[in-house]
C-alpha cells in the first residue's frame, strides 16, 4: 500500500514539476520576490522589513495558485482522458491513489516553498540587518496552511468541476482567514440565527489565522515550539479528515460512463 | 420451452414461437460451468461473472438506460473469451463492471476465486482500455517504469521485462519518445505493454485491434496467439468479427446490453467451410500451405472448413516465417450468427424510471 502511494505520488510530483503552469507560477513568484529587492529602497528606514513582509505573502500567494490551479484539475484531469482507469486496474486502491495525489501535490509545494525559502533568505541576507533564523518558522506555518488547503481542493476535486473545485477553494482560504474575525462578529448581533451562523462558520471552516504569524516573525517575534506543535496537529487533523470524506466520495464514483 | 431449431449450419435458442431468446437470455442460455475445484479433468474457472446488472441515467429526465442486464459467463484457464456486439451493446460496460472502474447495480463477479471488489482481485490482471491514454509527460520507458513499481515488480527485474515487452510489442524504438507524440496506433501498443507487463494470468482487453493498421493488427494477433499458446487467459471485446474468429474459443455476444448467445466457436463452425483469400507478406513465397492455390503478387486461395483449419493454416505460415498480412474472407460462420442475432432479437434499451 505504502509502495503504491509512493510511486503515485512521485508520478503526480513529476508531472507538476513538468507542467507548463507550474513554471509560470514558480516564476511569478520569484519575480515577486525580487520585486521586493527593488521596492524596499524606496521605504526609509524599513527596507528588511517590506522585504520580508511581501517576500513572504508572495511565498502564500504564488503557493496558493500552485496548490488550487493544479490540484483542482489534478483528478479531474485523469478521470477525463481516462489515465485513471490504467492504474486503478492494477492492485491500487481508490484511497490510495487519491493519498497519492495528495502528497504528490505536497512534494511539489516543499521543492517550490524550498527554492523560494532560500531565495527568500539570500535576498534578506544581503540587506545588512534583515536576515534571521526565525523566518523558518513562518515558512513551515505557510507549509501547513497550504498542505490543509492541498487537502481542501483535492476533497473539491472528487464531486465538483476543476473550476468549481477552485473557486470553493478560494473561498475556504478567504473565509478561513476571516473565521474568527466572523465569529466576533457574530457574537455582537443581537438576533440568535446571526450569532449559531457565525458559529456553524466558523467550526465548518479551518482556522487560517492559525498559521499566520509572518506579521509578528516580520516585527522580530519568534514562533514558539508549542505553536507550531499545535499548528502541525491543527493543519493534519483538518487534512486527515478531508482526505477520509474525500476517499469515501471518491470510493463510490464511477470512474467511466456507458 | 426452449427448442433447439437449425440455422443452416448451426443451432440458435428459440421459443415455441421461433423466436430467439430475449427476456433475460443470458440467464437461459449461457452455461455457467462448475467452478469447483473438486470436479476432475474440468479447467480451473479464473473469471465468473453472475447476473451482471448495470443501469446509468441519461437526458433531462434522468431516464434508466440499461447498461447490461442478467450477463452471466465464466472464463476457463488459458482460454480466449470474447466479447462481440455492435457499438454500445454493453462490451465496455461489462469490462468496467468486471474490473470495478464502474460499480455495477447487482449481481457477483469473482477474479480467480476472489471478489472483484478487493484491489489485489487485481494483481493477476493486465487490462488494456478502449481508448488507451497515458501520461503525456511520461516517455515510453518511463510510463512502464511506473506500472512496474505500481506491479511491484523486483527491481532487478524491471529493466529486462520493460524491454522484453517493448520488444513484444515492437516499441523498442520509440521507447525514449513522450507519449503526447505517440500515434493511436503507438498508444494501443504501449498499452498492450502495460497490461502484459506483470505477466499477468488474465488479460482483459477491449477493443485491442482499435486503432491499428493492417500490419499493426497481424503482429498484435499473432502476440495475442503466443500469449494464448503460453496459457495466459484471454478476455478480449471487439466487434471486428474475423479477428476475433481467429483468436477466440468462445464468444458472447451481447446486444443492447444483454448477453442473447454464448458459444464455442469450434462447435459453431463445425461443418461450416468457406473460402478466403491470404495476403502474404512475401509476394514470391518459397512455400504455400497445404490446399492453396496461388493468386499471384502473395495472395493465395484457401478453403477453411473450422477454425482448426484455420488456425492450422496461421500457425503453418508463422512456422515457415511467411507473415500473413490480412485474410480476406467471405461471410464467416460467426459473422453470420452475430448478423442472425442482430436481426432477430429485438431488445428495448430504456428500463424506465
Amino acid at each position: 500500500m505504502t509502495s503504491n502511494i509512493m510511486t503515485l505520488a512521485g508520478s503526480t510530483f513529476l508531472e507538476t514539476v513538468r507542467d507548463r503552469i507550474f513554471y509560470l507560477v514558480a516564476l511569478f513568484g520569484f519575480i515577486m520576490l525580487a520585486s521586493t529587492a527593488i521596492l524596499s529602497p524606496l521605504t526609509v528606514g524599513a527596507q528588511g522589513k517590506i522585504m520580508a513582509d511581501v517576500g513572504l505573502a508572495s511565498m502564500v500567494i504564488f503557493g496558493l495558485l500552485v496548490v488550487v490551479f493544479v490540484g483542482s484539475s489534478m483528478v479531474r484531469k485523469e478521470l477525463d482522458k481516462g489515465t485513471i482507469v490504467t492504474i486503478l486496474s492494477k492492485p491500487v486502491g481508490r484511497r490510495e491513489y487519491l493519498i497519492g495525489k495528495f502528497l504528490g501535490l505536497n512534494l511539489t509545494l516543499i521543492s517550490m516553498l524550498a527554492v523560494m525559502g532560500l531565495l527568500f533568505l539570500l535576498m534578506l541576507f544581503l540587506a545588512p540587518g534583515s536576515f534571521s533564523l526565525r523566518f523558518l518558522g513562518a515558512f513551515y506555518l505557510t507549509f501547513l496552511e497550504l498542505t490543509l488547503i492541498n487537502a481542501v481542493v483535492v476533497f473539491f476535486s472528487t464531486s465538483v468541476s476543476p473550476v468549481l473545485a477552485a473557486v470553493f477553494t478560494l473561498g475556504v482560504f478567504t473565509v478561513g482567514h476571516l473565521s474568527q474575525s466572523i465569529r466576533d462578529f457574530g457574537q455582537l448581533q443581537d438576533g440568535v440565527f446571526q450569532r449559531q451562523m457565525s458559529e456553524l462558520v466558523y467550526y465548518l471552516t479551518p482556522n487560517l489565522e492559525v498559521f499566520n504569524l509572518r506579521g509578528a516573525v516580520v516585527h522580530g517575534t519568534a514562533v514558539s515550539g508549542e505553536h507550531l506543535v499545535m499548528a502541525t496537529v491543527y493543519s493534519l487533523a483538518w487534512s486527515i479528515l478531508l482526505l477520509v470524506v474525500a476517499g469515501s466520495i471518491f470510493s463510490r464514483k464511477e470512474l467511466r460512463g456507458e | 420451452m426452449i427448442i433447439q431449431v437449425p440455422v443452416k449450419n448451426r443451432t440458435l435458442d428459440r421459443d415455441s414461437r421461433g423466436t430467439i431468446l430475449v427476456d433475460r437470455p443470458s440467464r437461459v442460455q449461457t452455461q455457467v460451468p462448475d467452478s469447483s475445484p473438486e470436479k476432475a479433468g474440468s479447467p480451473a474457472v479464473v473469471l465468473e461473472v453472475r447476473d451482471l446488472q448495470k443501469s446509468f441515467r441519461s437526458g433531462f429526465l434522468k431516464r434508466r438506460i440499461r447498461g447490461v442486464e442478467g450477463v452471466s459467463f465464466s472464463v476457463n484457464q488459458s482460454s480466449v473469451f470474447a466479447l462481440i456486439g455492435h457499438n454500445g451493446a454493453g462490451k465496455t460496460t461489462t469490462i468496467n463492471c468486471i474490473l470495478d472502474l464502474v460499480h455495477a447495480d447487482g449481481g457477483e463477479v469473482s477474479i480467480m476465486g476472489m471478489d472483484h471488489r478487493d484491489p489485489s482481485s487485481r494483481s493477476r490482471v493486465g487490462y488494456l482500455p478502449e481508448r488507451p491514454y497515458f501520461f503525456e509527460h511520461l516517455t515510453g520507458r518511463e510510463l512502464l517504469k511506473f506500472y512496474a513499481r505500481l506491479l511491484d515488480l523486483p527491481k532487478d527485474r524491471r529493466v529486462a521485462r520493460i524491454d522484453e515487452v517493448l520488444d513484444m510489442v515492437g516499441m523498442t524504438e520509440f521507447a525514449g519518445r513522450r507519449l503526447k507524440k505517440f500515434s493511436k496506433g503507438m498508444l494501443q501498443r504501449i498499452g498492450l505493454a502495460q497490461a502484459i507487463l506483470g505477466d499477468p494470468d488474465i488479460l482483459i482487453l477491449d477493443e485491442p485491434m482499435s486503432g491499428l493498421d493492417p500490419i499493426g493488427r497481424r503482429e498484435i494477433r499473432q502476440l495475442l496467439m503466443d500469449l494464448k499458446n503460453a496459457g495466459k487467459t484471454i478476455i478480449l471485446s471487439s466487434h471486428i468479427v474475423p479477428d476475433v474468429e481467429m483468436i477466440a474459443d468462445t464468444v458472447g455476444v451481447l446486444k443492447e446490453g444483454c448477453l442473447v448467445a454464448v458459444r464455442d466457436l469450434t462447435e459453431l463452425t463445425q461443418g461450416f467451410s468457406y473460402t478466403g483469400d491470404l495476403h502474404l507478406g512475401a509476394t514470391d513465397p518459397t512455400w504455400l500451405p497445404a490446399g492453396c492455390r496461388s493468386l499471384g503478387e502473395g495472395k493465395v486461395r484457401v478453403q477453411i472448413d473450422s477454425v482448426g483449419d484455420l488456425r492450422k493454416l496461421l500457425n503453418d505460415c508463422h512456422r515457415e516465417a511467411i507473415p500473413v498480412e490480412s485474410l480476406e474472407t467471405h461471410r464467416s460462420c460467426l459473422e453470420e450468427l452475430f448478423m442472425e442475432i442482430n436481426r432477430e432479437i429485438p431488445v428495448k434499451r430504456e428500463v424506465g424510471r
